[in-house]
């Protein structure tokens, strides 16, 4: 019977994902071959500039440009159904190789800057509350309130302004010294100017956020009990407070996945960082569809997915919504 | 009989954007070893600050002011926070008036209760601590406590999470009780089982218990001595036959009178006239005065000291003055109880 009911829910949440991916890429295909642009560019270059009409008309057949969007759609979806992902216009590759080929650099960038934000971001949020209303609180609340204002493009730019063209500390640009590709020393020096905007451009919004749910839970009226019980402040804090607010901050670190991917590719872009953000937005500016397919949807599929861990988290670690457990479920209610 | 806690002169104020709320002042009061004091008064006459500034749980806005507070040899209001962690539970602990919301929800009666023995028991691990949670959970009459050790608190009805809140309480084998109002968020039926389940635990382990509660019929139930508190004061204090037979203060009077049993067979219910007065800026003289019917003309001018009636029995109000009128007081002597 529960395991009845357990099938149904990964069916339903299964169902939601597949329908949002499927939305997503009809969306995507649309809008990618709408928009104005020359899809020829970026797979014959400069030559398209002295092709004749016949000669481009003939290259658009060859690329299967001249049927109604739908068939080229139902096409797509078909190869896409057995694996084949399309060929990338410009790397004249299978779209699936050249992803695979950056993916572990936004991986690095993203995976770590996203770890790091989530750590950080407890830990400020907690010394923060921690010390309310302490000249330090305010001060950070100040700072990091302006802070989070700034535009990633904009603090990329200042931070290559300062720590490479000025103090030349640190590497502009890439992901690595040409002909150094695999030191790893090497690759964190490029690591730390990028790393830095990822973190820093959404560190504060999530402190704050911290900040603010434990200062709430620090008003509960079982603070008062668990301190009459002769708890330290840092006892209640750590031990029930924290632990009130880690499910919803859990669930907001989910939902938190598209601000920090989208903020990974704008800072890949600004940094010339080889990954899937410059990808994406070469892909998207020379209209080269299949490899801006397969990164939207894989892009897309992981906010989806994370929307629906974060809203699975949310059902589930919270004892009061929990359901089915062995003795939880019976209401005790004699005296 | 020992004094187990005494007060004295103590001042407790709110610092408020608005300005300074007296929100206790100049208060005084003893408890003896294994005496229950009823503290009675309207909402919001300071009567939760007080417990609270004792165990020294106030809100970052409150401070004391002036006054001590004195356990045994030892002088509370002088202690760091350090100190009176180590006191909290142990010499004094307290019992709030929300059970619903008392309880942190996301951890296990058992694991909560455990936690309040070990603050004091750091020894105690195991199955010796599942014992003493079991114990304790039997104490407060919680049936077959082995089994519910492992429930949450929303698994709970509202009386069993007053006894768990009480378990919790109990865990540190106080000397002092501080009961703020236990039973005015819980069903009239349940009110009574834990207003006896408290009597009980507190006659069999002896604990001192404060008890504050805006409804007299509780005091006559539970208490030893009450103390009626007014915007902040104590006006009026005594053994608990002294208050019901014997209440010296119109206030007391007005608290008597409103008592839903002293009614029947009446139209409405009666009911003091008039609002308590802020405590942001108190009136001059007696705080009660605008609404006192019997009122002096000397109220309105300078507050009333402590009169004496009996060694037990004290009052603060110009009736008992020698100068003052003979006024009958509308209720006490033989019509009550």
């Amino acid at each position: 019977m529960r395991q009845h009911s357990l099938i149904m829910y990964g069916g339903k949440k299964l169902l939601t994902f597949i329908l949002s991916v499927f939305i997503l890429s009809v969306t995507v295909f649309y809008v990618a071959r709408l928009a104005p642009g020359d899809p020829l560019v970026s797979y014959y270059g400069d030559r398209v500039e002295k092709m004749s009409p016949e000669e481009r008309f003939l290259a658009e057949e060859k690329l299967g440009l001249h049927d109604p969007i739908h068939v080229q759609y139902v096409r797509w979806l078909s190869n896409a159904a057995r694996g084949e992902l399309g060929v990338s216009f410009k790397y004249k590759m299978d779209a699936a190789e050249v992803v695979a080929g950056r993916a572990g650099n936004t991986l690095l960038l993203g995976g770590v800057g996203f770890a790091l934000l989530f750590v950080l971001s407890l830990l400020l949020g907690t010394l923060c509350a921690w010390r309310e209303d302490s000249l330090m609180d305010r001060v950070i609340c100040r700072v990091g309130t302006a802070a989070s204002c700034i535009p990633e493009f904009w603090l990329s730019l200042v931070l290559i302004l300062v720590f490479s063209v000025a103090l030349r500390w640190l590497p502009s640009s890439g992901a690595y010294s040409i002909g150094r590709e695999g030191g790893a020393a090497d690759r964190i020096v490029h690591l730390i100017l990028p790393m830095t905007v990822v973190v820093g451009s959404h560190l504060w919004y999530y402190a704050y956020m911290v900040r603010n749910r434990i200062l709430e839970e620090t008003r509960a009226d079982y603070v008062l009990l668990a301190r009459s019980k002769g708890l330290t402040r840092s006892a209640v804090l750590f031990r029930h407070c924290l632990r009130g607010v880690m499910p919803s901050y859990l669930s907001l670190m989910a939902v938190s996945v598209p601000h920090v991917l989208g903020g990974t590719y704008i800072v890949e872009t600004v940094f010339s960082y080889p990954g899937l953000g410059t990808l994406s937005y070469e892909s998207a500016r020379y209209k080269d569809y299949d490899l801006l397919m397969l990164l939207c949807i894989l892009s897309g599929a992981l906010v989806i997915l994370c929307s629906i861990i974060a809203q699975v988290i949310n059902e589930k670690i919270d004892p009061r919504l929990r359901s089915g457990g062995e003795a939880e479920s019976r209401e005790v209610t004699e005296l | 009989m020992a004094e187990v806690l005494k007060v004295e002169n103590l001042s407790v104020s709110f610092y408020t954007p608005g300005g300074e709320v007296q929100a206790v002042r100049n208060v005084s009061f003893s408890l003896e070893r294994g005496e229950v004091l009823a503290i009675v008064g309207e909402s919001g006459c300071g009567k939760s600050v007080l417990c609270r500034s004792i165990m020294g749980l106030l809100p970052r806005t409150a401070r004391v002011k002036s006054g001590s507070i004195t356990a045994g040899d030892l002088e509370i209001t002088g202690c760091r926070e350090r100190e009176l962690c180590r006191l909290r539970g142990k010499l004094f602990s307290m019992v709030f008036q929300d059970p619903m919301t008392a309880l942190d929800p996301t951890m296990t009666i058992g694991e909560q209760i455990a936690e309040a023995v070990r603050v004091h028991r750091r020894e105690l691990t195991g199955t010796a601590l599942r014992q003493r949670v079991a114990e304790l959970m039997a104490l407060v009459g919680i049936d077959r406590p082995e089994e519910r050790m492992g429930l949450y608190p929303h698994s709970f009805s509202g009386g069993m999470r007053q006894r768990s809140v009480l378990a919790i309480a109990l865990a540190g084998d106080p000397a002092i009780l501080f009961a703020d109002e236990p039973t005015t968020a819980l069903d009239v039926t349940i009110q009574a089982q834990i207003l006896d389940l408290l009597r009980d635990i507190q006659q069999k382990l002896g604990t001192a218990t404060v008890f504050v509660t805006h409804d007299l019929g509780v005091v006559a139930r539970a208490a030893d001595r009450v103390a009626v508190m007014y915007a902040g004061k104590i006006v009026e204090t005594g053994a608990v036959e002294e208050i019901f037979y014997d209440p010296r203060h119109p206030y007391t009077w007005g608290l008597l009178r409103s008592l839903p049993a002293l009614s029947r067979g009446r139209e409405e219910l009666y009911t003091i006239p008039g609002m308590p007065p802020t405590l942001l800026n108190p009136p001059r003289g007696d705080a009660f005065a605008c609404r006192n019917p019997y009122a002096l003309a000397i109220d309105y001018e300078e507050e009333p000291p402590m009169f004496r009636i009996t060694d037990t029995h004290f009052a603060a109000t110009w009736l008992l003055d020698e100068r003052a009128p003979r006024i009958d007081p509308p209720v006490g002597g033989g019509d009550c109880g």
